[in-house]
């Protein structure tokens, strides 16, 4: 077993785990992405879905996991990749169930109608914005900063060819560096997002606002600064991996295993922070005269937010504790292509230069 | 300052954003020289589009109550504490109070009730002196 197919396992699990409690982690005007008026929030069908919902995903994950110790110690990467995939499809699946059976229910007995519906800003949010951690940052770039030192000193000392598992490579400063280059790719993308989701707009509840936007403000910190962590557990990964290739460190066996570690405790750490941050803004009181607006025809089952009057493009998702793209606005479809177009190019790239 | 809006409800978004202003300067929560967000940003955080907005806050500049420069955004121009109305500005008022009461009136509310009403959301208005702890917050 290689370090990347144990990552890809402890994902399969880490997400597993996760999706059994995401869902159910969120506020209580929100259930399966739909809003909720707080008097039916603990209504029967609600209560039922969570439940049907709970004991569905615990299946779910504990089938994945059965599937991968069946497979045990397997060589290729694809296995965990797929059932991953088929992981996280089937609790989408009992999720959209859960969010049809409630809709139905919420439009045969009205639980909107008649009510007065308000959308709250509170102006202080843009007067005293919420700083960015960028101390928090600090530690993936010392990881690179080392990286980049190691690998200068290193350079000139290695072989003609680099050996990348089953893979021979020609050395070259691309060949060399393109670990480098990874994590100043990741880095840079993942710091430029989470400025975005501290500048997009909070989701606030109309009952209690100032209430709703401190613990706002409280889970966003928390989750800036784990993002930032995380980002300096995968750069500390690709260090470790880097100095595999540069004939610094030599891990045989199931040692390899070391350079997976800091990712997986970054991640780890990352969706225990997501739910616990979830878990604080569902303990966020809602009044009886909560009188938020019933907005789900913008959501596409509890998920998706298109909403082509709104310009915002981030927006916080009805699921857990984070940010979604409001598929209304060019913009966010520009973003989203950027996200998906810088991988492939690289690929490209890389392919195009043999390393 | 919290602002308030119904975006489904009958009366017209931008005078919506203009009345909940008004409201928040009477209250002195906005007073003289304080900023307020830009138009796509507050667009941004209520979910509508920056035209609406800057259409209250033109409503807002037009009756004197906010200044808007290219620099500086939108500033509260004048509160509670920056001396009478320009002249013509209360026959103008008076005539929409004097609907206003009609409709208490037609609908059967006697005149104490209504005068208590009347008190009672002036009470609400936090009284705003120059030295006032709420303008010396703002500067």
């Amino acid at each position: 077993m290689s370090a990347a197919v144990l990552v890809g396992d402890v994902v399969v699990v880490l997400f597993g785990v996760f999706l059994c409690v995401g869902p159910l982690v969120t506020r209580p005007n929100l259930q399966f992405g739909l809003r909720v008026p707080p008097e039916h929030a603990k209504a029967p069908v609600v209560r039922r879905e969570r439940r049907a919902y709970q004991w569905r995903s615990i299946l779910i994950a504990l089938v994945a996991l059965a599937v991968l110790i069946a497979l045990g110690g397997h060589t290729p990467r694809w296995p965990s990749r797929l059932i991953l995939v088929i992981e996280v499809a089937a609790d989408l699946g009992c999720f959209w169930w859960a969010h049809q059976q409630i809709a139905k229910v919420k439009s045969a007995e009205g639980w909107f109608a008649g009510r007065r519906q308000t959308v709250v800003a509170d102006t202080s949010w843009r007067s005293e914005p919420e700083a960015f951690p960028a101390g928090w940052l600090l530690p993936a770039v010392a990881v690179i900063v080392a990286t980049v030192i190691v690998g200068i000193l290193r350079y000139p000392h290695l072989p003609t060819y680099l050996t990348r598992g089953d893979q021979r490579v020609v050395t070259s400063p691309a060949s060399a560096f393109a670990v480098v280059v990874g994590q100043l790719y990741v880095t840079g993308l993942w710091t430029g997002l989470l400025v975005l989701v501290y500048r997009s707009r909070p989701d606030l509840d109309t009952a209690d606002p100032a209430a709703s936007l401190r613990s706002y403000r409280k889970a966003l910190g928390a989750f800036g600064r784990a993002g930032l962590i995380l980002l300096a557990c995968v750069d500390a990964s690709v260090l470790l991996f880097a100095l595999q290739l540069w004939r610094v460190l030599h891990l045989s066996g199931d040692a390899n295993l070391l350079v997976g570690l800091p990712a997986v405790t970054g991640l780890v750490g990352f969706l225990l922070t997501v739910v616990s941050a979830g878990r604080a803004r569902a303990r966020t009181l809602v009044g009886a005269q909560a009188t938020d607006r019933d907005d789900d025809r913008y959501w596409k089952g509890g998920i998706v937010y298109v909403n082509l009057d709104d310009p915002t493009v981030l927006v916080g998702a009805r699921v857990t504790f984070g940010w979604t793209v409001n598929l209304g606005n060019p913009i966010a479809w520009l973003l989203v292509v950027g996200l998906l177009a810088i991988p492939v190019g690289l690929v490209v790239v890389r392919l195009a230069i043999g390393i | 300052m919290l602002l308030s809006i119904e975006p489904d409800g009958s009366v017209p978004i931008y005078q919506q954003i203009r009345d909940r202003i008004v409201e928040a300067i009477a209250a002195g929560e906005a007073p003289v020289g304080s900023g307020l967000p830009a138009t796509r940003q507050l667009g941004v955080d209520l979910g509508i589009n920056f035209h609406t907005v800057n259409k209250g806050y033109d409503l807002l500049r037009q009756e004197g109550l906010l200044r808007i420069g290219r620099k500086a955004g939108a500033v509260v121009q004048r509160d509670a504490t920056s001396g009478p109305p320009r002249p013509g500005w209360e026959e103008d008022w008076t005539g929409r109070l004097r609907t206003m009461l009609a409709e208490a009136t037609a609908q059967g509310l006697a005149a104490e009730e209504i005068i208590g009403h009347c008190e009672e959301i002036i009470a609400g208005f936090v009284p705003v002196t120059k030295d006032g702890p709420a303008v010396g917050e703002a500067s």
